[in-house]
């Protein structure tokens, strides 16, 4: 059968761009080598969280900061669109209950008692905002994917808007059995888990202060992870929450348990663990993609294409030992890379590394363009990690972009299709 | 100023000075090392981790080849529990001469390397990733030796022996009276304290510095610090230890060491061995050699390139340093300078460390006017008293048929909470790259990407660091990995240094951590 569209790559991105299509009537089939950069990081979708220092509010700061970096992929994508994607994505998927807006970030506390600037962000992580300050203690469960008391000492010492932080830790240790090297998956059947939490709760009790706001690793459950969260709340008599920590992050996998439920639902497929192999084209179109699950080339076609194999750490793009860098997929002409005989990287691990930047440039209906900025396929969309001209980490840009970018691939091909 | 007295100064924490130490304790001296930064954080813990048989040296350099398969006989019984027993691989390729192959056994022969030549179908069946176009292959007894296994054994035996380890103590004088060399100033460079270090003689062990520190006593010793760069691939893509069958050039050597293997190296001049760049040229070099031994040894997972500065003794000026040999120099500043006191001992290899620490320490014993004679070909460093070699996956063959009652920090190098805990009690540093060269930590794949964080965690908990300093010592750590990591980041390994970055920067937004 031909689909609608093909999307390749299971990231925030593609699966943005196919929930989204797959909404709007069109048939979507989701191709991916695997399951995507969501296992990995939170599910916060931060937008903007620095431009010259913190940024208050996204909303505000994105006109001057598309402005100064004209090849960033926010300046492709209008500032009504980045918005929209954040409603939608509150409204689509209610069992995670976002939190927030373009308009104010949150501030998150990291695992090292970092404060991390997010827009929106799923209920069980809200009340970590640290902007009013107050009192916080942080629950260490002998996760050794988290250090409560060296998280606290940093926030200690967080003076936020003159508003005093005032944290604390607490280790707990409540019954677990068999092997002691668990992960935070490990704690996340626990807690599923009634006597589990029957017992964390009667070890918390008496040793929690009034007005103190509580902190676990997020890894207060998988599936059932709002109802162990709210009754949590209920049983502590206290505001509960969630800091991120080290992959595997269990806020990522409910985001994506989440989105491809709703995918299925709306009538989408998913295929993980499908690598490209081959793609077909034809007149400026690209017209199939061959993918290779297992022994036998199958070819996929589609009149649209959206390309969200994410960035350097996922693969979508690579570079080789002789330096040459290049799109995994399609071969697209990749922008903002160092030519093969220049430094990639700078000797500080801080540094603006001259790879950083390297991606694919696109038109503002995120169509891949070549070096003379000239449409590669007439009917490909790229978003994501993939794209050229972000610092998502450095910016704390990263779901957003890919949730803005994958949401505005789909808009293009939607508008079209009308 | 704080001073103490003792009959043996040792200068140098590599494999020499480590060698020495012991070598004096065992002999019932009274001796102090003091080292300016960490146990092998020079020469020593930069090298391939090739125990030679000699065979590398058996046409060039037959003395150098004599000590070393004498030296490798020795260590394989008192040192079993650093070596792991790869055997060596001597193979012509097709850019090789066959002919130079009956030189090689010859000088094998000559030196009393054991050698042997096998047919090249059995050298593929045991290396399948060989190249399939080599013509001859010998086999030799080289090995893989972990060089911070064998400092740290060395200097616990000479704690035990009664010796004292001084490390981050930087020398800043030699003192001299009238014609005789006194003892040193040194600087403690964690507090800033001064001490002066009483001693009836000074043994000179500082490798490729040895020139800098027999200049603080006037005298004149040539050392050219020789640059080799080496390459830790992913994984073992042998497991024996590879060498190209041909007079020693750059890259023609692949070590099997640990989880992964190590092509190398150059040899470059330099003026200083503080400063070694490694250049993408060099890096190149190295890449298109290994394709001659493993092809696809460009798509294989490149971790980590470092530089190393052999100390080569050269009584003349020379311009290349591969024809200064490898064989070692004791120098002997009585004899030599008329400066009483005083003994250097530098060039030589790891391989020869303990026959190097042997004469130099027969040289002080001279001095003093003592004569007590070495036992260290004898006994056994702590830990190989069994004679058991090292084995790869014994820290996972002794933790995976029970259950285990801890954690496991470093999954790369299998390090569990309570090995760290107890690395960080015992040696009470607030750096993690102390704990590296003790436990491996953050040497595998993923380059510190996991354990970084979590060791930190434990650190500040277990020393009771200030959150500050914590933070110091995790983004101190971070850079150390990246130094070794960036000259070389392509393929899989940029998929891995990404993530990393996520972690640090993204997830955890460590550069916005005051310090």
């Amino acid at each position: 059968m031909t689909y609608d569209t093909i999307v390749i790559g299971a990231g925030l991105a593609g699966l943005t761009a196919a929930l989204r299509l797959a909404d709007g009537g069109a048939r979507v089939l989701v191709v991916a080598e695997g399951v995507g950069s969501l296992h990995l990081a939170p599910a916060t979708i931060d937008v903007l969280g620095f431009d010259q220092g913190p940024v208050e509010s996204p909303a505000q700061a994105l006109p001057a900061f598309t402005a100064a970096n004209p090849s960033h992929p926010y300046a492709r994508v209008s500032p009504g669109l980045i918005a929209a994607s954040l409603d939608w994505l509150t409204a689509r998927l209610p069992a995670l209950g976002y939190r927030g807006s373009l308009d104010d970030n949150l501030l998150l506390p990291t695992a090292v008692g970092a404060a991390k600037p997010s827009a929106l962000v799923p209920e069980t992580m809200a009340a970590g905002d640290l902007r009013a300050g107050g009192r916080f203690v942080f629950v260490g469960l002998g996760l050794k994917d988290f250090y409560p008391g060296y998280l606290a000492d940093n926030l200690a010492e967080a003076r936020l808007d003159g508003q005093a932080v005032c944290a604390r830790a607490l280790e707990a240790s409540p019954p677990v059995a068999g092997e002691a090297d668990r992960t935070s998956a490990g704690f996340a059947r626990l807690f599923e888990q009634p006597a589990f939490r029957d017992a964390l709760v009667r070890e918390l009790a008496g040793k929690l202060e009034r007005e103190e706001r509580v902190g676990f690793p997020a890894v207060l459950g998988l599936a059932q992870a709002g109802e162990v969260w709210r009754e949590l709340e209920a049983r502590l008599e206290r505001t509960v929450f969630e800091v991120a920590t080290l992959p595997p992050s269990l806020s990522g996998m409910r985001l994506y348990e989440a989105m491809t439920a709703a995918l299925r639902e709306a009538g989408g497929r998913v295929h993980v663990g499908e690598r490209v192999v081959g793609v077909e084209t034809a007149g400026g179109q690209i017209e199939a993609v061959i993918t290779q699950p297992a022994g036998r080339a199958t070819s996929h076609r589609a009149r649209s294409f959206v390309l969200a194999t994410g960035g350097f750490a996922s693969g979508g793009l690579e570079v080789d030992s002789h330096g040459k860098v290049s799109e995994r997929v399609f071969d697209l002409p990749v922008a903002a890379a160092p030519a093969p005989d220049a430094a990639r990287f700078l000797p500080g691990y801080f540094d603006e590394h001259p790879l950083n930047r390297a991606g694919i440039a696109v038109d503002d209906r995120l169509r891949p363009l070549d070096d003379d900025g000239r449409l590669v396929y007439e009917n490909l969309h790229a978003s994501g990690a993939t794209l050229a001209g972000a610092l998502p980490w450095r910016e704390g840009s990263g779901n957003g972009l890919s949730l803005a970018t994958g949401y505005a691939a789909a808009a293009a091909i939607l508008e079209r299709a009308l | 100023m704080a001073s103490i007295e003792t009959e043996v100064l040792v200068i140098g924490g590599g494999s020499t000075g480590a060698g020495v130490v012991r070598d004096a304790a065992m002999r019932g001296l009274e001796t102090v090392l003091v080292e300016r930064k960490d146990l092998a954080d020079g020469t020593t813990g930069r090298f391939h981790g090739l125990l030679h048989s000699g065979g590398r040296y058996a046409v060039k350099d037959p003395e150098a080849a004599r000590e070393c398969i004498l030296e490798n006989l020795i260590l394989r019984r008192t040192a079993s529990d650093c070596i792991e027993d790869t055997g060596g691989l001597f193979v012509c390729t097709p850019w090789d001469d066959p002919a130079f192959g009956d030189e090689f056994v010859e000088g094998c022969r000559a030196t009393g390397v054991p050698v042997e030549e096998i047919p090249v179908a059995e050298a593929r069946r045991r290396e399948p990733r060989l190249n399939p176009e080599i013509s001859r292959a010998f086999t030799v007894p080289d090995a893989s030796l972990d060089p911070w296994k064998l400092v740290w054994g060395c200097a616990r035996s000479a704690q035990e022996h009664g010796a004292q380890i001084l490390l981050y103590h930087r020398v800043l004088g030699l003192e001299r009276e009238g014609g005789k060399v006194t003892g040193a100033l040194v600087r403690n460079e964690l507090t800033g304290e001064e001490l002066r270090i009483h001693a009836d003689v000074v043994i000179n062990a500082a490798g490729a510095w040895a020139g800098q520190i027999a200049g603080l006593a006037g005298c004149r010793v040539e050392v050219l610090p020789g640059k080799g760069i080496m390459i830790a691939m992913n994984h073992r893509l042998v497991n024996t230890v590879v060498n190209r069958c041909k007079l020693p050039a750059d890259g023609d050597i692949l070590v099997p060491i640990r989880t992964v293997c190590v092509i190398g190296t150059t040899d470059t001049r330099v003026a200083d061995p503080d400063e070694l760049e490694v250049t993408q040229a060099e890096i190149g070099e190295m890449l298109d050699e290994g394709e001659k031994l493993v092809p696809g040894f460009r798509e294989a997972r490149a971790l980590r390139v470092w530089a190393g500065a052999r100390p080569l003794f050269s009584p003349e000026e020379v311009a290349d340093t591969r024809e200064v040999t490898r064989s070692h120099a004791l120098l002997d500043h009585r004899e030599r300078d008329g400066i009483d006191g005083f003994v250097t001992i530098t060039g030589g290899k790891a391989t020869t460390f303990r026959l190097m620490a042997e004469a130099a320490v027969d040289a002080a014993c001279a001095q003093l006017g003592v004569d007590r004679p070495s036992r260290t070909a004898e006994e056994s460093l702590p830990g190989s008293d069994e004679g058991q070699f090292y084995v790869l996956g014994a820290r996972l063959g002794a933790r995976e048929p029970v259950p285990q009652p801890d954690e496991i920090i470093c999954e790369c190098e299998l390090i569990t909470r309570e090995r760290l805990e107890e690395a960080m009690r015992r040696r009470g540093t607030a750096n993690l790259d102390d704990i590296r060269r003790t436990l491996r930590l953050g040497m595998g794949p993923c380059q510190g990407g996991f354990c970084t964080y979590r060791a930190t965690g434990i650190l500040h908990a277990v020393e009771r660091l200030d959150h500050r300093a914590a933070n110091g010592s995790l983004l101190a750590f971070l850079q150390e990995r990246w130094k070794g990591v960036h000259p070389i980041l392509y393929g899989d390994q940029v998929r891995q240094a990404r993530l990393d970055d996520w972690i640090f920067q993204g997830l955890l937004g460590v550069q916005h951590l005051p310090t």
